[in-house]
């Protein structure tokens, strides 16, 4: 069995998945502590990891219903992501793979992302063509094989999650954004305003910082509280979605 | 005599000690000047060079005691959460001990300011006496250095050198810039370790002393 172990943004995230692909146990603590920061705060972050790191590999193990005996590799997220966080992963699961004589497994986070197609009842088989969108991440791989993958295109400014949040931003919604910008788009008109969807970027690459500033153009062309703001973010979710 | 392991990354140094039958081992990395701290690609190495000096190994021990600072943040999780993960896979007890006190008691029984740079032109400092904290650490800007000092009669730690021209006027004696006194060794560590009190699962954290920069919104 393989233990893994995430903490390169603000989840502090633990795994245990078999070597054939079956995910035992997949337990994600979600901080929550940034909302009020508006963003993501590294050090808040790091100083989470470390409180909940020992909890969730213990909750991840528990819920396996295995102990660190059962477990042959260690798997830990190296980057990319926020350095501080990354490091209390990290030392975590270097510490528990030198006192438990295991070998450790450092990830690349996107390859991860990749990775994870291959695992559970629903696992993909190469080849595919794997598209993600997160918070810190948005691209478009070609996978022929379980180890690699060839990125045919790519961001050249904002993720697609991080457009979500500062657009909800803009349209004054708490953090994170992608929620509540659905929420309130759900009572709106993705047609009501044409915002662009990735202007003038070639080939199968992805830009969303043009889109921001539409927003932030369009919401100064009404006057202060007569923006229809379920329009804006109909539209604005439109115009992601759309270029995804 | 519990049969101790011990590790502090809340300077720039990164130290590992194995303490069995009253003898210390220690273990340790010191950056050059302008080097960055070797903690994450050190720290471990270090912990099994201390084991083997001593001939023993993890599971043979009884505790983990580790710094928890005041000192570099990302240092000090570096260290706190090797020391958790070592104590998680062998069930060694863990516990928390003050940095600054490993250095106080280092330097014997006096009253004695430990005195850490930390950045920002400040300092972190506590006063210790007779292996005991009399005031806890914080954070002060250097005019106010005088007046933390007071009662003490000799100040260790970097930030003792880095602010000797404020501390020495006032009385307090600074060991030359080389002086072992300034470093956080294994020996200190030991002393404070065995009658440290245990620490739950989820409770050994830094004495970060500073809260985060940012302001909720
Ligand atoms: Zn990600």
């Amino acid at each position: 069995m393989i233990l893994g172990i995430e903490t390169s943004c603000d989840d502090t995230c633990a795994a245990v998945v078999t070597g054939d692909g079956a995910i035992r146990s997949n337990v994600i603590s979600s901080q929550g502590v940034h909302d009020r920061y508006g963003g993501v705060v590294p050090e808040v972050a790091s100083r989470h990891h470390l409180e909940l790191i020992d909890a969730v590999v213990d909750d991840a193990l528990g819920r396996a219903d295995a102990t660190l005996d059962d477990v042959d590799l260690i798997a830990v997220t190296q980057g990319p992501g926020l350095v501080g966080a990354l490091l209390v992963g990290l030392s975590s699961a270097k510490a528990l793979a030198a006192a438990c004589g295991l070998p450790l497994a450092p990830v690349d986070h996107l390859q991860g992302h990749v990775a994870a197609n291959f695992l559970g009842p629903a696992a993909f088989a190469p080849p595919f063509l794997c598209l993600v969108a997160s918070g810190g991440h948005t691209f478009l791989a070609r996978v022929t094989a379980h180890e690699g993958f060839e990125v045919l295109g790519q961001t050249l400014d904002d993720a697609a999650g991080e457009a979500f949040d500062k657009g909800a931003r803009l349209l004054g919604l708490p953090f994170p954004g992608g929620p509540p910008l659905e929420r309130l788009a759900r009572d709106g008109d993705p047609q009501a305003f044409a915002f662009p969807i990735a202007a003038g970027v070639a080939g199968l690459d992805f830009s969303f910082s043009g889109l921001k500033t539409a927003l932030l153009y369009k919401l100064r062309e009404f006057e202060p509280g007569a923006a229809p703001l379920a329009d804006l973010a109909a539209a604005f979710q439109h115009a992601i979605v759309e270029a995804l | 005599m519990t049969r101790l392991l011990v590790i502090d990354t809340a300077t720039a140094a990164t130290v590992a000690g194995v303490a069995l039958a009253g003898d210390v081992i220690e273990r340790r990395h010191d950056p050059a000047p302008g080097q960055r701290p070797g903690h994450v690609s050190q720290v471990l190495v270090l912990v099994e060079e201390a084991l083997a000096a001593a001939g023993t190994e993890l599971g043979a021990l009884e505790r983990i005691a580790v710094g928890v600072g005041p000192g570099s943040f990302t240092g000090l999780r570096i260290g706190l959460a090797t020391a958790r993960g070592l104590a998680h896979a062998t069930g060694m007890t863990k516990a928390g001990i003050s940095t600054n006190g490993a250095q106080a008691v280092a330097a014997g029984d006096r009253p004695v300011i430990a005195v850490l740079d930390a950045r920002r032109g400040e300092a972190f400092v506590a006063r210790w006496e007779a292996g005991r904290e009399v005031v806890p650490p914080r954070a002060v800007a250097p005019a106010d250095l005088a007046a933390a000092a007071a009662g003490a009669t000799l100040a260790v730690g970097d930030g003792a050198v880095r602010f000797r021209a404020q501390l020495e006027p006032a009385g307090v004696a600074v060991p030359e810039d080389g002086s072992a006194l300034h470093r956080v060794g294994a020996r200190g560590l030991v002393r404070l370790a065995a009658g440290a009190p245990i620490a739950a699962r989820d409770a050994l954290v830094p004495e970060y002393v500073r809260a985060p920069d940012a302001r909720p919104r």
